[in-house]
Formats: C-alpha cells, sequence, structure tokens
C-alpha cells in the first residue's frame, strides 16, 4: 500500500490553545498518491496550511500519525526531521523566503550545500534548476534586484533542487499578479510531469485549484470534501 | 561547511555592523595589549633594578652561631651547585667611623673583590678609586659617596675606625661608589683580612652572598645549601615585597583590561541578538530546508568567532606598533625602586594568549543568542502573513 500513497495520515489532530483550545486539525484521514498534484482549498482557519505544515514536518501534530513513504515522521528525532526535511520535503511559500545576502544561484543551491553536496556540484545542479525555471539569465542576481515573480521561481528551483519526493506549496501564488500566477503555475504543472514529485499546494484560487488533479475541501479542520477534477 | 559559507555572507552583507563591532574589540585589545606591554617591561625593569642587583641567596651561619666557620670549604661547596655563578663570603660587622670632627656609625663588610664583584657586580658603581685598591693596599676602604660626604672624606683620605670590642684601626679610602640606594651612606667595604683584623676574628664570615644564572633558580640553590646545614634563603623570602608590588600591579591592571574586553564583546553579543531578531524569518527558512539546530547555533557563533578573532589581530597589531613606536616611557623622576622609565616590551606570547582570549570569549559569548536562534519554531519563525 505505501508503494501508491507516498503520504498516509490518520487520524491528525492538531490543537493550539492557552485557556482558549482551538482544534486547527481534528481527526484528518487522507492518503496521498506518489506523483499526485493535489490542492488543499478552504476558508480562512480552516487548518489548510496547519495541515501543510505537518506533511512539511515543520510542526508535530497533538495526536495521529504520518508516513512518509511508510515511515512514521511524529516519532522521528529533531536531526532525523532536519535531515527528512532536506532529502524529501521541498517548500515554496507565498513569500519567496528566499535568504536576503545571497543571489539566486547560491538559494538555488543551498539544499545542496545543506546535505553536503560539494560546491562546484552544487552549483551545476543549481544552475541547471535555475534555466528550467527561466532564470538562466538572472543567477547573479539578489532577491532585492528580481521581481515577485521572478524571486518565487527562484524559491521554486530551491524547492525541487534536491529532487524531493514531495513539493509543498503555501499560497505559492498568492502574492503575484495573475498572469505571473498563471505562469507560475504552469511551471509547477511541467514540473509535475517531467520529475513525477507530488505536489501539495494550498491556494484560495478556485480557478488554479480547479485545474490540479484532486480537490480537499477543509472546514473548521475537517476534510469537508475529497473531489477529483478531469482534467 | 555552509555554516561558514553563511555567516562570513552575513557579516559582509552587514558591513557597517561588523566594521564597528571590530573596531571595538579591536580598541580594547589595542590597550590590553599596550598595557601588557607596560607590564611587561614595568616586571623587567622593576627585576633588573631589584633582583638582578642583589645576591639571588644568603646563606646565614647556624643556628645559635654567630660565624659560619670553615667558609672556604662550604664557599666551594656551593660553587659546586648546578647554576651557582658567583659565591661571595662577607664578614659584616658594626663600626664608628672617625674624620676631623665627623662621626659616624656604619656597618663594615669585608670581602673577596673578585668573589663580590661576581654576585653583585660591585665594580659597576665605582665612581672614584677603585675597589681592586683594597687588596693592594693594606687597611684601606670603599665607601658609598653619600657616607663620603656626611663624613667629608676624599680619596687617599685616612678614617678612623672603632667599635667596643674591635680593634681600632686608621683606614685610608681608595674608592667611592654610588649604587643608588639608601645603603651608600652606611655601608663600608674593606677587604675580607681588613674586616677580620678589625672585628677581632679569624677565617670566619657572618654571610655567604650567591648568584644563579637564573633568578628562578634561587630556591633550588636555597634548598640544596640548606641541606648542607646552613640556612639559606632565596631573594622571594628576603625580599617579599617585590613580588608582592609585581603581582598587585599585575592583577589590577589585568582586571581592569580583560573588562575592557569583555565590555566590547558585548558589544558584539547585543548586535548578534539584533541579528537574529532580524533574520528570523530567515532561519526559519533555513530550518525548512533542513539545516539541524546545531547548525543554526553553529552559524550565529561563528559570527561572534570571527568578529572577535578579527578584531583581536587587528588590537594586537594596533596596540603591539604602538608600544614599539613609543619605546620607553620616562617618567623623568624616579617613581619606586630606582626605576625613572619603563620600556615597552612586545612579547609574542602575550599577543598569541590575547587574540586566544579574545576569540574564546566572543565564541562563548555568542552561544546565547545563538542559542536562542536555534530554539525557534520554524513555522513561527517562517510566520505567515
Amino acid at each position: 500500500m505505501s508503494d501508491t500513497y507516498i503520504i498516509q495520515i490518520k487520524d491528525l489532530t492538531k490543537i493550539f490553545g492557552n485557556g482558549v483550545e482551538i482544534r486547527a486539525l481534528d481527526g484528518v484521514n487522507l492518503n496521498i498518491e506518489r506523483g499526485e498534484f493535489l490542492a488543499i482549498v478552504g476558508p480562512s482557519g480552516s487548518g489548510k496550511s496547519t495541515l501543510l505544515n505537518q506533511i512539511g514536518i515543520l510542526d508535530t501534530p497533538t495526536s495521529g500519525t504520518i508516513l512518509l513513504d511508510g515511515v512514521d515522521v511524529t516519532k522521528m528525532s529533531d536531526k532525523q526531521r532536519s535531515i527528512t526535511r532536506n532529502r524529501q520535503l521541498g517548500f515554496i511559500f507565498q513569500y519567496h523566503h528566499l535568504l536576503p545576502d545571497f543571489n539566486a544561484l547560491e538559494n538555488a543551491m543551498m539544499p545542496l550545500l545543506i546535505s553536503g553536496v560539494k560546491s562546484s556540484r552544487a552549483r551545476e545542479v543549481a544552475s541547471l534548476m535555475l534555466h528550467e525555471v527561466g532564470l538562466g539569465d538572472r543567477m547573479e542576481h539578489r532577491p532585492n534586484q528580481l521581481s515577485g515573480g521572478q524571486n518565487q521561481r527562484v524559491a521554486i528551483a530551491r524547492a525541487l533542487v534536491n529532487n524531493p519526493s514531495i513539493v509543498i506549496g503555501d499560497e505559492p501564488t498568492g502574492n503575484l499578479d495573475t498572469k505571473s500566477s498563471e505562469s507560475i503555475y504552469e511551471l509547477l504543472r511541467k514540473l509535475n510531469r517531467e520529475h513525477k514529485q507530488t505536489f501539495i499546494l494550498v491556494t484560495h484560487d478556485e480557478r488554479m485549484a480547479a485545474k490540479t488533479d484532486r480537490i480537499i475541501r477543509l472546514v473548521d479542520g475537517r476534510i469537508a470534501a475529497n473531489s477529483h477534477n478531469s482534467v | 561547511m555552509y555554516e561558514l559559507f553563511i555567516a562570513i555572507r552575513h557579516l559582509t552583507s552587514r558591513r557597517r555592523q561588523t566594521l564597528f563591532s571590530i573596531l571595538a574589540v579591536g580598541l580594547a585589545v589595542t590597550g590590553l595589549m599596550w598595557s601588557q606591554a607596560v607590564m611587561v617591561g614595568f616586571t623587567d625593569e622593576m627585576y633588573s633594578k631589584t633582583v638582578d642587583r642583589m645576591a639571588h641567596v644568603t646563606v646565614e651561619p647556624k643556628e645559635g652561631e654567630d660565624y659560619i666557620h670553615l667558609y672556604r670549604k662550604l664557599t666551594e661547596e656551593i660553587t659546586r651547585i648546578d647554576g651557582v655563578v658567583g659565591v661571595s663570603p662577607v664578614i659584616a660587622g658594626a663600626a664608628t667611623f672617625r674624620f676631623k670632627d665627623k662621626n659616624k656609625n656604619v656597618v663594615m663588610q669585608g670581602i673577596n673583590v673578585e668573589a663580590q664583584d661576581s654576585v653583585l657586580f660591585i665594580n659597576e658603581d665605582i665612581v672614584e678609586g677603585s675597589f681592586r685598591d683594597l687588596e693592594i693596599t693594606p687597611n684601606s676602604v670603599v665607601v658609598g659617596d653619600a657616607l663620603a660626604e656626611k663624613l667629608g672624606v676624599k680619596i687617599e683620605d685616612t678614617i678612623d675606625a672603632s667599635f667596643p670590642e674591635a680593634n681600632p684601626a686608621a683606614l685610608k679610602v681608595v674608592g667611592i661608589y654610588n649604587s643608588g640606594t639608601p645603603l651608600d651612606e652606611t655601608i663600608a667595604i674593606t677587604s675580607l683580612p681588613t674586616a677580620q683584623d678589625f672585628l677581632d676574628v679569624s677565617n670566619v664570615v657572618t654571610t655567604i652572598l650567591v648568584r644563579g644564572d637564573d633568578r628562578e633558580r634561587a630556591q633550588a640553590i636555597s634548598e640544596e645549601i640548606d641541606a648542607m646545614g646552613y640556612p639559606a634563603s632565596g631573594w622571594k623570602e628576603t625580599n617579599p615585597e617585590i613580588l608582592q608590588t609585581l603581582k598587585v600591579e599585575g592583577t589590577s591592571n589585568y582586571i581592569s583590561m580583560a573588562l575592557i574586553v569583555i565590555i566590547a564583546s558585548f558589544g558584539i553579543v547585543s548586535t548578534l541578538f539584533m541579528a537574529v531578531m532580524e533574520k528570523t524569518k530567515e532561519i526559519g527558512m533555513l530550518m525548512a530546508m533542513g539545516v539541524p539546530r546545531r547548525s543554526i547555533m553553529m552559524i550565529f557563533v561563528l559570527e561572534s568567532g570571527i568578529l572577535g578573532l578579527l578584531g583581536a589581530v587587528f588590537g594586537v597589531i594596533l596596540g603591539a606598533a604602538l608600544a614599539m613606536q613609543m619605546g620607553t616611557y620616562e617618567y623623568g623622576t624616579e617613581v619606586m625602586a630606582g626605576i625613572t622609565s619603563i620600556p615597552f616590551v612586545v612579547r609574542i606570547q602575550d599577543a598569541v594568549i590575547i587574540v586566544l582570549f579574545t576569540f574564546l570569549l566572543n565564541l562563548i559569548g555568542g552561544i546565547y543568542p545563538a542559542s536562542q536562534a536555534s530554539k525557534l519554531k520554524p513555522v513561527e519563525a517562517i510566520g505567515r502573513e
């Protein structure tokens, strides 16, 4: 079973609260197939980002389990979580969160350097990746010298450079104009097809969600709808 | 080593803060290096004006005895001790000197000129006449310049020496010396036989003075002489105030200087706190990319350490350059123990110790802000809008 499903979520619950208890996730069960391109939608406060942070092992659940490739990440040590994030996961946030002191190439190299790849090799791979996202001619530019859409492309190159099995996008086009959003979406879709990686995107944009393989609709921390799109 | 790559980039990106941090530590270290050069110079000067001019070890008669008997044999034995370069048997006794209508009580010291010179370099102090004449002219004396002035004597004058129970003698002045100490007013030096005749004794001395090849050897030498049955004391025992003075001066100097460096290092630590706050989102993103907490910590500790190291190297070079440029500080008058000037002495080992101290201090200082950075939770650090 874990061969088809790269992510298996069972009874996942996350409770926030100092005094007032907020159930951000309330018994979520979800299986995601390898290579799926899937959208998580829902109103503000429905738990979309919380779910994404759990899948990205950026946060720990209150209860329940998450299996990534058959391994329960909720039982991992801090160090194992870091290694898993580096090797298996790629992150794209609404704001690019590039390191401001490093140029595009260096930013894209960073996950490789962190995993111990030699600098010269990392440079090669990152440079190919930047060409793939269409920024081959902007590699020496720092984030403050690039447009929002360009920075987001660098962030995408960075997320994919380590060839992760899962790419997580939290409103990856939320901060861009329609035209840029469109081209970023096309880029993600292209990469998904070419690299066979699993893409999980949180989005407000129903038009973009409609173009994915499957839409998970969250309401009050529960899955209210789980529908496949016919593309 | 991506941690170092990130740390260096952080430092070069906030160039002004980096420069001021290095400057602050650097100037504090300059002060430390400079004052260390003064301290080493002062210590050297203090030793050369005091310990180097006194006997390293003083041997006294056995307990209950007034004299050291058979001193020639003992002198020979002491000469054979490892590290001994000079041994001088001395007999000392009180005398009243009279010249014309003037009287003065003095301490008469009978010496062997060559032996005494090997321990105390007395020939360097002579201003008129010579010590050598003591052994050529019977019943002769060399007096300090202050004593000569008090008595009003000159070379070739004859002083009447007397004391209860002593054999009165007429002593011809053959030399005048100046050692620069108050002893120049009270000590009169004669040959060993002259003093022995005056004090009516033979073949005995009251002390044996010893010099070693290194002043730090005094303790070992005095222990060996002790073992021969004669009480001996090193200069540290006979003049404890010298070490005391150096210790007090040294300690207060170190404390005040180290404090300045610590304060400057606090500047770096607070700059680092600001950097950690500024870079919260970056730190969160690094964690998301798989940078473990240890490495986050290492990045900021490295930043602090690099600033400390650069500041220390800069400060040590500037401090050493200043000290060497100034060369010697002249007081113009005597400040203490015959010291009128202090040379600046720059030693490599001081530079190395200061650099290491400052570097370690900043590494340790960086730990707190760095650990704050490493404790951030990735989700909260990245935040959301």
